[in-house]
C-alpha cells in the first residue's frame, strides 16, 4: 500500500525552479498493478525513486507499507529498500564483473538475516535463468540481463515491485517475456507500479495513471475484460514465437478499440 | 555484518582492474620493504657495535688524543707518551689494575715466499691479561722485550695460518716492514676485538714499535683497567690529574687528551646511529607515504568509475556503512597483502645487502614484522578512508544515473 499526498519535489536550477513532482496526491492499494506514463520530464522516475525510498521529497508525505517515510533515518530507508522493495531499471544496472548469481546475491548482503545462496538461486530459477547462474552479463542477451536483475529484485521477497521502464531497451518479443513475468509476479500478491513509454504495455495493467509537468492529468482503471484479451494474445504470441519460431510479433496484432483512442 | 562474502565482493573488485591493484601493491611492497630493510640494517649495525663495547669491558677506560677547536675545525692534539703509562699506574695503585699503552700502525709480514699485509700493534706485557686474551703457543711479550726494545713478534692466529700453515711458527724468523723479528708465540683465535680483527696482526714490543719500526714519539692510546666498574668515576679524577699535571697543563686550559668510558663511548655511537636512523627512516617514511598515496589514488578511481554500482548497491538495501565497508576492505586488501609481501622483501633485502657487501650486519627483530603488518593495516585504512568517505556519500538517485 502506498499513499502520497500533496507530494513535490523540486530541484534548483540557478534561478529557476524544476517541479519535478507537483502535489501529487496518490493512493495505491496493496496487489494492485498500477502503470504510469508520460512524456520524457513528467516526474515518472522522480516519483519512483521517492515512492522507492531512494529519494526524499521536498514537501508533502508518503507513506509506504503503513510507515511514513519523511521522518525515517537512512538506515529506516536501506532496510526498506532491502526487504518491502524491488527495483527494476532501464538499463538492468547489473554489476558487470560478477556472474548472473552474484548479482541477485547483492540484496541478501545486506539482509540482517544470515547469508545463504538459496534465495538467490529460487529467484532465478523462477525468472527460468538457473542454467544461466554462472554467466556474466556480457554473456547474456539484454533479455536475460533484465530477467536476473528481475530476480535481484524479488530475491528478498519484496511485497512492492517498482519498474522503471524495464523494457525500454528490449524489443517487443524480449518485452513480452519480461512482462510475463511482471504479470505472474502480480499474480502471487505483489504490488506492481510500471513506468512504461509503449501503450500496449500500459493497458496491462489495472490501473492507468498519465503524468504530465509533474502532475497527475489522467488516472484510469483498465477495462478488466480488455485486458484479460491483451493477456491471452501475449501469452500467445509468446509461445508462436517459441513453437513455430515464426516471428509474430503481438503489437502487430489490431489493438484494442480503447487504445487507439489515444 | 561482516562475512566472507564481503571479502570475496571486496577481492572481485580489486580483480576487475588486476593491474591497477597489483600496481597499487607493488607500492606497499617497496614502503614496507623499505621499513622493514631499513630496520634489519639499523638494529643489525646496532647490535654489533655494542657487542664490541661489551668485549671491551665496564671496567675500562679509553685514553686518547685531544681535541682542540681553532677557527671552527677541529683537529687532534698528540700528547700521550709511553712515559704517561708509567705515571698513572704508580701515581693510583689504589684504583687503576693495569694500564696498557698502544701504538698501531700497519705493515707487511713476509716469511720467505709468504706475506701478508697487517697491522702491527706496539704493546707492553699488559695487553693480553687485560683483553683475556691469550697465547696459543709460545710466550707473550714481556716487561724485558719492552724493556730492551727486542726484536720478536707474537703472531695473530690468522697471521700465523696464513704464513705457516701448518709449520710450527715459534722460533722462525719473520720480516716485518723489512726488518727481521722472531717468533715467540701465537695467539689464540679471537676475532674482533675493539673494533679490530686482531688475528690479522703482529704484535711488537711497544719501544720496538714506536723507535725502531716507526720512528715515533706518542701513542695512538692508552687502555686503562680500573679496579672495579664502580671506581670508573674516582679512576677519571685520578688519571686526569696524573696527565694534566704530566702534561704540564695550567688551571683554566683544556685537557690535551680525551677520556672515554665505555658508557661514553656507547652515547656517543647511539648518537652516529641516531642520525643514521633519521635518514634511513625518512627514506622508508616517504616509501610508505607514496604506497600511501597509490592506494589512495586507485582508489578513487575504482569508486568513480563504480558510481553506478554503488547507485545499484544503494537501491537494493545497503547502507551508506556497507559503502564505506566494502570499499575500507578493498583498501586494506592491498595494504595487508602489500605488506605481508613487503616484509618478505624488505627481509630478504637485507639480507642480501649483508651476504653481498659482507660488513652490514642484519637483525630483524620479530616485533618489526608485527608493527609492519599494523602499520600496512593503518596505511590502508588512512589511504582508503577518503575514497570510502566519498562513495558512500553519494546520492542513490544520482549515482543511478551516472554515465
Ligand atoms: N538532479 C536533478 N536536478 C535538476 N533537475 C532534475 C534532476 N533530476 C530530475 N530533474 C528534472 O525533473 C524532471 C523530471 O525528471 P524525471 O527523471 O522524473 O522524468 P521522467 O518522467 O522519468 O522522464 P523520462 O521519461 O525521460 O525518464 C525533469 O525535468 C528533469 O530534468
Ligand atoms: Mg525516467
Amino acid at each position: 500500500m502506498i499513499r502520497a499526498s500533496q507530494l513535490s519535489k523540486h530541484y534548483h536550477m540557478g534561478e529557476s525552479v524544476v517541479r519535478a513532482l507537483d502535489c501529487v496526491d496518490l493512493h495505491i492499494p496493496h496487489g494492485q498493478f498500477v502503470s504510469i506514463i508520460g512524456s520524457s520530464g513528467s516526474g515518472k522516475s522522480t516519483m519512483m525513486h521517492i515512492m522507492g525510498c531512494l529519494d526524499r521529497p521536498t514537501s508533502g508525505t508518503v507513506e509506504i507499507h503503513g510507515q511514513t517515510i519523511n521522518s525515517m533515518s537512512e538506515k529506516r530507508m536501506a532496510l526498506l529498500r532491502n526487504n518491502e522493495i524491488g527495483f527494476v531499471f532501464q538499463t538492468f544496472n547489473l554489476i558487470s564483473r560478477t556472474s548472473a548469481l552474484d548479482n541477485v546475491l547483492v540484496p541478501l548482503m545486506y539482509t540482517r538475516r544470515s547469508f545463504s545462496s538459496k534465495p538467490a538461486i529460487e529467484a532465478l530459477d523462477r525468472v527460468g535463468l538457473s542454467k544461466r547462474a554462472k554467466h556474466k552479463p556480457s554473456e547474456m542477451s539484454g533479455g536475460e540481463c533484465q530477467r536476473v536483475a528481475i530476480a535481484r529484485a524479488i530475491v528478498n521477497k519484496p511485497k512492492l515491485l517498482l519498474a522503471d521502464e524495464p523494457t525500454g531497451n528490449l524489443d517487443t518479443h524480449t518485452g513480452t517475456q519480461i512482462m510475463n513475468i511482471v504479470h505472474e509476479l502480480h499474480e502471487d500478491g505483489m504490488t506492481v507500479v510500471l513506468v512504461t513509454h509503449e501503450m500496449d504495455i500500459a493497458v496491462q495493467a489495472e490501473r492507468m495513471i498519465e503524468m504530465k509537468d509533474g502532475k497527475i492529468v489522467a488516472d484510469t482503471a483498465v477495462d478488466a475484460a480488455r485486458r484479460a484479451e491483451i493477456l491471452k494474445l501475449n501469452q500467445d504470441a509468446h509461445q508462436s514465437l517459441f513453437r513455430k519460431k515464426s516471428l509474430h510479433p503481438p503489437s502487430s496484432k489490431p489493438l484494442p478499440p480503447q487504445m487507439e483512442a489515444r | 555484518m561482516f562475512h566472507f562474502q564481503l571479502i570475496i565482493t571486496a577481492i572481485r573488485g580489486l580483480q576487475q582492474n588486476l593491474l591497477r591493484s597489483i600496481l597499487a601493491t607493488i607500492g606497499v611492497i617497496i614502503g614496507v620493504g623499505a621499513v622493514v630493510s631499513a630496520v634489519s640494517i639499523l638494529q643489525g649495525a646496532q647490535r654489533d657495535v655494542l657487542d664490541q663495547f661489551e668485549s671491551l669491558g665496564a671496567d675500562q677506560l679509553i685514553i686518547v688524543d685531544g681535541k682542540r677547536e681553532h677557527g671552527g675545525v677541529t683537529s687532534s692534539v698528540q700528547a700521550l707518551v709511553p712515559d704517561d703509562a708509567e705515571k698513572i699506574q704508580q701515581e693510583n695503585t689504589e684504583l687503576v689494575l693495569r694500564v696498557s699503552p698502544q701504538y698501531q700502525g700497519g705493515g707487511q709480514i713476509k716469511y720467505y715466499q709468504q706475506n701478508v699485509n697487517g697491522f702491527i700493534l706496539g704493546v707492553t706485557e699488559t695487553y693480553a691479561p687485560m683483553n683475556s686474551y691469550k697465547v696459543d703457543t709460545g710466550r707473550f711479550i714481556s716487561r724485558e722485550d719492552v724493556r730492551g726494545s727486542t726484536m720478536v713478534t707474537v703472531l695473530g692466529y690468522g697471521v700465523a695460518q696464513d704464513l705457516f700453515g701448518s709449520l710450527p711458527p715459534v722460533g722462525k724468523n719473520v720480516k716485518i716492514n723489512g726488518k727481521s723479528f722472531i717468533v715467540i708465540g701465537v695467539m689464540e683465535k679471537k676475532g674482533t676485538l675493539g673494533f679490530l680483527n686482531v688475528d690479522e696482526q703482529a704484535i711488537i714490543p711497544l719501544s720496538t714499535a714506536m723507535a725502531r719500526m716507526f720512528g715515533q714519539k706518542y701513542l695512538s692510546m692508552l687502555n686503562v683497567q680500573c679496579t672495579s666498574a664502580a671506581a670508573i668515576p674516582a679512576c677519571l679524577e685520578g688519571i686526569n690529574q696524573t696527565l694534566r699535571v704530566s702534561h704540564r697543563i695550567r688551571s683554566g686550559t683544556k685537557d690535551d687528551f680525551t677520556i672515554y668510558t665505555q658508557e661514553q663511548m656507547k652515547q656517543r655511537f647511539a648518537q652516529v646511529a641516531k642520525i643514521f636512523g633519521v635518514v634511513l627512516y625518512s627514506i622508508a617514511g616517504i616509501s610508505l607515504l607514496v604506497g600511501a598515496i597509490g592506494i589512495m589514488n586507485i582508489m578513487l578511481v575504482s569508486v568513480t568509475e563504480r558510481t553506478r554500482e554503488i547507485g545499484v548497491r544503494l537501491a537494493v538495501g545497503a547502507r551508506r556503512f556497507d559503502i564505506l565497508k566494502q570499499f575500507l576492505i578493498e583498501a586494506s586488501i592491498i595494504s595487508l597483502f602489500g605488506g605481508a609481501l613487503g616484509v618478505v622483501a624488505g627481509w630478504a633485502m637485507a639480507n642480501f645487502l649483508g651476504e653481498f657487501t659482507q660488513v652490514i650486519k642484519t637483525y630483524t627483530p620479530p616485533i618489526i614484522i608485527v608493527a609492519s603488518l599494523i602499520m600496512a593495516i593503518f596505511v590502508g585504512v588512512v589511504s582508503g578512508i577518503y575514497p570510502a568517505i566519498r562513495a558512500a556519500r553519494l546520492d542513490p538517485v544520482q549515482a543511478l544515473r551516472y554515465e
